[in-house]
């Protein structure tokens, strides 16, 4: 297998978009080809795009082909879209990163696009209530704000988690996000805003949760043998973890326990060969306030339990035990499914290169992880890059 | 050059809220190998499908065991009672079809050894507790498909 690298990308502002699905792609297509040297779409020989649900939200299947010719790739060798909900983006990259790593494929092209505000927008929640099983769990209007609200109850009541706590985690990426000009919330907040924004699904309220947004990224993949010919200055992707267990609620590992998050961040760090001290950076996905607590305890930087405390302590804060959602997270930059996890890519590429704003930059960074989660928390993707090739 | 002719034409009629769209399966039997269990709910009866060969209980129903593939399967009672795990209300954000339930109660339900998402009615949000019983009650819509839900049970003190 090769090593593969990303050697750059683009991305449009995300948000509510005046904009079509596909006015999206094109805007992201043309920022990422002017962002890399000596690659035109001509040279592109895989294109995966990830999109979530662009038959409900946008009433267009086959996105693939239709995102090639917007953007002017003819593929030769690979194109296909990928869907895993929440994780469609990072599904590409794995996808693209196959290609490259197996030699299918010299030039990849991971994509990812979402457009989410419609003229109404229960139909845009319809789509979201078919994620989980929907003749069992969504038939009962289970879709994410109320699964998270449980599991944020169960939390608090076994652990002592409290709703300031969970608050904390949204003035953390929210402060992040003012410093990202792709980021959809532009403003600070309080945990007192938190509170007093509209409830959602006790003990959810609006500012526990990441938006409704419109947005689309791409990033371009080569074998890190050839990356120098692109840029000064790739990233290169060094391993990575995804586990699933159950779907349905009742065939949960867990309500309060994300295994499948311990499982795929054991492969992460045994594929990448790194401890958990080695990652300056994790750009994990803050779905919702409480999946960023689960995650500090999951990944092991707090213990079980404790995920509430270690906001409150600060130590994941630039500067503190570890810098998560140094972007803006979800919850600071919105959450267009199919694109998210190219943010994040795109993101650490950036900090990599030390082009983001100084007040959000982890200086001296040399390796980061993004994960997505998807569904009921029941499947977990990871993936670890390097600012050097290891 | 000829004048550009302008035609209103109509908006396809108003679409009532398609089968695949309200959420509810189909369940007789000509679109599922599983109608039993809509049968079942229509005699008051929650059930799901138990591997004869391993003995391994399944939810949802299934027609193969996942565990041993056997299609060997038989129907379980789960019972009529069971206990709320965790709670929530819907209050914004429903999907087509639960406008007009806003704000509705969701549950996690610990019932015959499983634990199943419903519906919880005859509660506000307010009312409920951890651990709270929970009774089966079945729903029907005007088609003639059936779904279940629990009602809070009031404690008496």
């Amino acid at each position: 297998m090769r090593k593969v690298a990303i050697v750059g990308g683009g991305a449009t502002n995300c948000g509510k978009r005046e904009a079509s699905f596909r006015d999206l792609v094109q805007e992201a297509g043309k920022a990422m080809f002017e962002n890399v040297k000596n690659i035109s779409p001509k040279d592109v020989e895989a294109l995966i795009v990830g999109a979530a649900q662009p038959e409900r939200f946008a009433f267009q299947a086959h996105v693939a082909p239709l995102v090639a010719e917007y953007l002017g790739i003819a593929p030769r060798k690979v194109l296909a879209r990928t869907e895993l909900m929440c994780a469609s983006g990072q599904a590409a990259i794995r996808y693209a990163w196959a290609c490259v790593a197996s030699g299918m494929a010299d030039v990849a092209v991971a994509f990812g696009a979402e457009k989410m505000y419609m003229p109404d927008m229960a139909e845009a929640q319809t789509s979201m209530t078919c994620v989980l099983d929907r003749e069992w769990d969504g038939i009962n209007g289970l879709s994410a704000p109320p699964f998270f609200a449980m599991t944020a109850q169960r939390h608090m009541l076994d652990y002592g988690t409290t709703k300031e706590q969970m608050a904390l985690v949204s003035v953390k990426n929210r402060h992040y996000s003012t410093m990202n000009p792709l980021a959809q919330f532009q403003k600070e907040v309080t945990v007192e805003d938190v509170f007093k924004s509209p409830i959602v699904a006790p003990p959810l309220n609006l500012f526990d949760c990441s938006g409704i947004t419109d947005g689309a990224a791409g990033v371009v993949l080569v074998p890190a043998e050839s990356a120098k010919k692109y840029t000064d200055a790739p990233m290169y992707i060094i391993g990575s973890g995804q586990a699933s267990i159950g779907n349905a609620i009742n065939n949960l590992a867990s309500l309060t326990e994300w295994i499948p998050l311990k499982l795929a961040v054991e492969e992460t760090l045994r594929s990448a060969k790194i401890t958990l001290k080695d990652i300056d950076i994790a750009e994990l996905h803050d779905c919702f306030t409480i999946s960023e607590i689960m995650e500090y305890e999951a990944f092991g930087w707090a213990k079980k339990g404790r995920g509430g405390k270690f906001i409150e302590n600060g130590e994941p804060y630039i500067g503190g035990t570890i810098a998560v959602n140094p972007r803006g997270g979800l919850l600071g930059c919105g959450h267009p499914l199919g694109a998210t996890a190219i943010l994040q890519a795109l993101d650490i590429l950036q900090q990599f290169r030390g082009e983001v704003p100084k007040e959000r930059h982890v200086g001296g960074a040399e390796i980061a992880v993004t994960h997505n989660l998807s569904g009921a928390a029941n499947v977990h993707s990871i993936l670890a890059y390097s600012r050097s090739v290891k | 050059m000829k004048k550009v002719r302008f035609e209103k034409v109509k908006r396809t009629e108003t679409i009532k809220l398609p089968y695949m769209l309200d959420f509810y399966p189909l369940e007789d039997e000509k679109n599922t190998r599983i109608s039993q269990f809509f049968n079942n709910l229509k005699q008051g009866r929650l059930t799901t499908t138990r591997c004869k060969k391993c003995g391994k209980v399944l939810w949802p129903p299934r027609i193969v065991c996942p565990t041993c593939f056997s299609d060997e399967l038989e129907w379980i009672d789960l019972g009529t009672e069971g206990e709320l795990y965790a709670f929530t209300e819907m209050r914004l954000g429903a999907p087509l079809g639960f406008v007009e339930d806003l704000p509705f109660c969701i549950g996690i339900v610990r019932i015959g050894g499983l634990s199943i998402s419903a519906r919880i009615d005859n509660a506000k949000y307010e009312d409920l507790k951890i651990g709270q019983k929970v009774q089966l009650k079945i729903v029907g819509l005007d088609d003639g498909r059936v779904f279940y839900r629990f009602d809070a049970v009031k404690e008496n003190h």
